[in-house]
């Protein structure tokens, strides 16, 4: 499903129980215009920024990094952490792409005991 | 294998049995008056932060580094109390602040003593301070090392460790089946709960004021414990001012005077458990608290201990333990 598409249903959904999920009323709570809301959500322009894409997910109540993966980015903090160590980031992704769910989720790190 | 995870320790022993887990975190509160007044137990007000020493080496001392595990800020006169939470499977954990024992009194060692020297969990569902009597702990207080207020100090007369040290041990597989599988009896209570380093962070913890709170005597008996799997841990205590130039992560703020929390009608709790309580440590009602210590050295009175009347009080029992303070 397109970016737009998702976000017009998902905040058609919320509009149907509370009329504050008007695209109107959106668009004014996350800073923009409420035609450029509908474009996005018809997919008339790319999706928006970073900070407004977040906006948008605190409001509809989605997760940050899962809208922001539909909008074709990828949060700015990870960025950050795979530009400082890129080898070993981009390593350890390629190492656990075909990982399952509970294997990534069980990847943990153990506290080491020194000598005292 | 221990793992750090929402700033808080979670001790695995898969090769002892799938459900032997033991969870510590470390919870902010207030610092009750050190005024020889007896007080209920504190709020919890949120876990400090847990950092990994290996993430931060190069800003640590080489002591930290070779000591390894983790690291939390606290300030100075910052008390803490240690939470168990979610226990299913139990574990013995014996507990020292700069290597002293704090049910004991006595210089730490590994395994476990006849004397019993550690906390049965789920059975102790916190631990606040130092063993002084049947009834009473004097409650963890952060000190600088170097100035003569931590037990370590006051006991050995010397400063190397400074910190919380932490040893688990999970019941042994048969006597967990035996208890606890065969009978299907579940034992379980829910509990809400550039190097910039030049000077010292280092900070140890001291005797503060008197709380009622009883060690649990082990029901299960010493060789209950499967002493060939413990999992040990050394948790640094960093003076908050300088953890944010190690980590560049702001420590929480001052947690409120316990005047402050009082006045705002907050509640401070009290636990009740009929079971049988430990004496206290001879060696460890002995020592002097962090106000007396002041006193000694002439540093005058300490601030913010003025006495508090706890107004609210809620009665917490075992397998209802919500000891949440919200300010």
């Amino acid at each position: 499903m397109t970016f737009g598409k998702h976000v017009r249903e998902h905040r058609e959904i919320l509009k149907s129980r509370d009329r504050r999920f008007s695209v109107r009323q959106v668009a004014r709570r996350i800073g923009v215009e409420p035609a450029y809301l509908s474009k996005i959500e018809r997919g008339d322009v790319a999706p928006p920024s970073e900070a407004k894409t977040r906006a948008l997910a605190r409001e509809l109540g989605e997760d940050p990094d899962v809208l922001l993966a539909m909008a074709g980015k990828v949060s700015s903090d990870l960025q950050e952490i795979i530009r400082k160590r890129p080898r070993l980031f981009a390593e350890l992704i390629r190492q656990l792409k075909s990982a399952p769910d509970h294997a990534i989720l069980h990847i943990a790190r153990d506290v080491r005991d020194g000598d005292w | 294998m221990i793992e750090l995870s929402n700033n808080q320790l979670t001790f695995r022993f898969p090769e002892v049995h799938q459900k032997a887990v033991c969870r510590i975190n470390f919870q902010r509160t207030l610092r009750i008056p050190d005024d020889n007044r007896e007080y209920p137990l504190p709020p919890g007000l949120g876990r400090f932060p847990v950092e990994h020493v290996d993430d931060f080496a190069d800003n640590l001392p080489e002591t930290w580094r070779t000591h390894g595990g983790v690291f939390i800020p606290m300030y100075q006169s910052e008390a803490l109390w240690i939470n168990f939470p979610s226990s299913r499977y139990p574990c013995a954990v014996k507990i020292a602040a700069g290597r002293i024992n704090a049910v004991s009194g006595k210089p730490w060692s590994n395994g476990l003593s006849d004397d019993q020297d550690y906390a049965v969990i789920p059975e102790q569902p916190w631990l606040d301070g130092f063993n002084v009597s049947e009834d009473h702990i004097r409650q963890f207080v952060a000190m600088p090392l170097g100035e003569g207020f931590t037990a370590e100090e006051q006991i050995t007369g010397k400063v190397e460790h400074g910190g919380l040290q932490i040893i688990v041990y999970p019941m042994k597989h048969d006597i967990f089946m035996e208890h606890f599988e065969r009978y299907g009896k579940i034992c379980s209570y829910t509990l809400e709960e550039g190097p910039m380093f030049l000077s010292a962070p280092d900070m140890g913890l001291a005797p503060g004021g008197l709380m009622r709170q009883e060690i649990h005597e082990d029901e299960y008996g010493i060789d209950a414990w499967d002493q060939d799997n413990g999992l040990r841990c050394f948790v640094h205590l960093v003076n908050s001012a300088h953890y944010l130039a190690i980590t560049g992560h702001r420590p929480p703020h001052k947690p409120p005077t316990a005047d402050d929390y009082t006045s705002a009608g907050l509640p401070w709790f009290d636990y009740y458990d009929d079971s049988r309580a430990l004496a206290g440590s001879r060696i460890l009602s002995r020592l002097h608290s962090v106000a007396a210590k002041m006193i000694e050295q002439g540093k005058g009175l300490m601030p913010d201990n003025d006495p508090v009347q706890p107004g609210i009080v809620k009665v917490i029992r075992k397998g209802n333990v919500v000891r949440d303070g919200r300010f």
